[in-house]
């Protein structure tokens, strides 16, 4: 039987009651007021993660804390990197290239070769050492004064000093190679293996710390993915009712991202103050060691754009988090 | 304002849940649709709401093609579409307020709108009084009254109940079906899963009579 052939209805000749319909409620026919139900969807979203974080304080504090020690820990490593390489002087200071020169060459000569060497591209900087001042080096490094004095004349010869302009071992060598050219040059001296290693080292370093960090956002998705996870399972009745009463997939979302995203601003807090009072802490042990040595050296704390960057990632980094998690369950939030 | 056209539904595991439906239901009209457990009550009921699509037939809603509606635009449906569940599905950590007003919310309408409407829902199903208190703090009917405040706060052209009255004594479940032609009298077509028979009877409207997903029965006025 087909509705047409329905016994009831119009085919009866019975019309039903048709009283006065009232209208559906509409927003206001105005041009603002999709404009004011998104922006009031979007307050009410913050409104309520915020109001949900709140009601659970030591559950999203210690969220943020956990979230806030995986981004603190790369940072932090990558921090001291610097700083470590900030003690060691630069690395250029430590491929440094010692230009001998020949015994009978005269300081005007010399002082001539220094400016044609400080010419070269790949040259940032130069030092002149006379044949004196190089004798008073090695009497004050070596403690030979007193068998230096015995010496009929100053064997050492003058020595430019340069600092190539990067360490790279093949253009060390180039700049290794025009060096030795130039006239009145006897010996060009680079230590390439010390070269090598630091850049081993550096390389070392920058791949510890890379590793760490994608391990440690792997760690931080999960971390908010499972949060978010925890907070839909909770709320499936409200996310099926607000299903059934005509809320798109974007309204039940929204929330959920919300809470991510201030998630992330908890974590880049925490990870911010973390940093900044571990390295405060640490600076202390620091400066007594160093001033046994003779050095000012302190460490460098977190700078504010160092800060915000860390802070707007932890920021996107709990909306990503957050976003994988809604994305992931909402299929699964289809009313019951 | 409801359309069946020979609409069927088969599950995967082989269950028939309807079997070449047809039926229509006026603006303004209410209906009772009774039949034993499993006799396809709740698979009409989420056809309707688009929770399920038919694997055959035509459905439409106020002449618009269901059966095969986008995703997409299954959200502005429901928001023509009241539900009122035997459970209420009542959310125990808002107020009366906020629970009546999440589909107005939805709908992005202003703070005193919503203030408006919330409170002549609460009205009509003799509530307002409760209206800062938190469904916990109420009786079993007043909860159900507060999920058809709920459900008709956003003035809908069609209601649907799914066994309001399940849980509910006689008095509290007549009290509830009085709510619904009050309702209904207001011009929403109202359509109610149910087999209290006795209920139905004492009410008079018209009843459809589901078994084993196809329709047995089609009464003007049950006695």
């Amino acid at each position: 039987m087909s509705a047409k052939e329905l016994p009831r209805g119009e085919v009866q000749g019975e019309k039903p009651q048709r009283p006065k319909h009232s209208k559906p409620a509409k927003p206001t026919r105005d041009w603002r007021s999709p404009l004011h139900a998104y922006f009031e969807a979007h307050r009410t979203g913050l409104r309520d993660s915020l109001w949900r974080m709140a009601r659970q304080p030591i559950g999203s504090f210690l969220t943020c804390l956990v979230m806030g020690i995986a981004l603190a820990l790369p940072m932090g490593v990558s921090l001291l990197l610097s700083n470590v390489e900030r003690l060691g002087g630069s690395w250029q200071r430590a491929a440094q290239i010692s230009v001998f020169l020949d015994l009978n060459i005269q300081e005007e000569q010399g002082k001539q070769l220094q400016e044609q060497i400080t010419a070269l591209p790949d040259v940032v900087n130069v030092r002149w050492i006379g044949r004196d001042e190089a004798l008073q080096e090695l009497q004050q490094q070596a403690g030979l004064g007193e068998a230096l004095k015995e010496l009929p004349e100053n064997p050492l010869p003058s020595v430019i000093s340069v600092t190539p302009r990067e360490i790279d071992k093949g253009r060390l060598d180039m700049l290794r190679s025009q060096l030795a050219e130039l006239p009145g040059v006897q010996q060009v001296q680079l230590d390439m293996q010390w070269v090598e290693r630091l850049t081993a080292i550096l390389k070392l370093g920058e791949r510890f710390v890379f590793g760490l960090t994608v391990i440690l956002i792997v760690a931080l998705l999960l971390v908010i993915g499972n949060t978010i996870r925890l907070a839909i399972e909770n709320r499936r009745t409200e996310i099926e009712v607000i299903k059934l009463v005509g809320g798109t997939d974007g309204y039940v979302r929204r929330p959920f991202l919300y809470m991510g995203a201030l998630y992330g601003v908890g974590a880049g807090v925490a990870a911010w103050g973390l940093l900044a009072f571990g390295l405060d802490w640490l600076n202390e042990a620091v400066i007594d060691l160093a001033g046994l040595y003779g050095s000012d050296f302190a460490l460098a704390g977190v700078s504010f754009d160092e800060g915000m960057q860390l802070l707007i990632g932890a920021i996107l980094l709990g909306y990503i988090g957050a976003w994988l998690a809604v994305a992931r369950h909402l299929r699964e939030l289809a009313p019951r | 304002m409801i359309l069946f056209d020979r609409v069927s539904k088969r599950y995967p595991n082989g269950h028939i849940g309807l079997h070449e439906l047809s039926f229509r239901a006026e603006r303004g009209e209410i209906l009772f649709i009774t039949g034993h457990s499993g006799a396809g009550k709740s698979t009409l009921m989420r056809l309707i709401l688009a929770m399920e699509r038919p694997t055959s037939g035509k459905l439409a809603l106020a002449g618009q093609d269901i059966s095969r509606i986008s995703n997409a635009q299954i959200p502005f449906l429901r928001r023509q579409i009241g539900v009122v569940f035997q459970n209420h599905q009542l959310l125990f950590d808002r107020t009366v307020f906020d629970n009546v007003a999440l589909p107005l919310q939805i709908l992005g309408l202003s703070k005193v709108d919503i203030a408006k409407r919330v409170t002549a829902a609460l009205e009509r199903v003799s509530l307002k009084d409760k209206i800062d208190d938190y469904p916990a703090d109420l009786s079993t009917g007043q909860q159900q009254r507060v999920g058809i405040a709920r459900a008709v706060v956003h003035r809908p052209a069609l209601l649907l109940a799914d066994e309001p009255t399940g849980n509910l004594d006689p008095r509290l479940a007549s009290e509830i079906m009085g709510v619904f032609e009050d309702i209904n009298s207001l011009g929403t077509t109202v359509l109610i899963a149910s087999h209290d028979h006795a209920l139905i009877a004492r009410l008079r409207h018209r009843m459809l009579t589901l078994q084993r997903g196809r329709l047995i029965g089609d009464e003007e006025s049950p006695t």
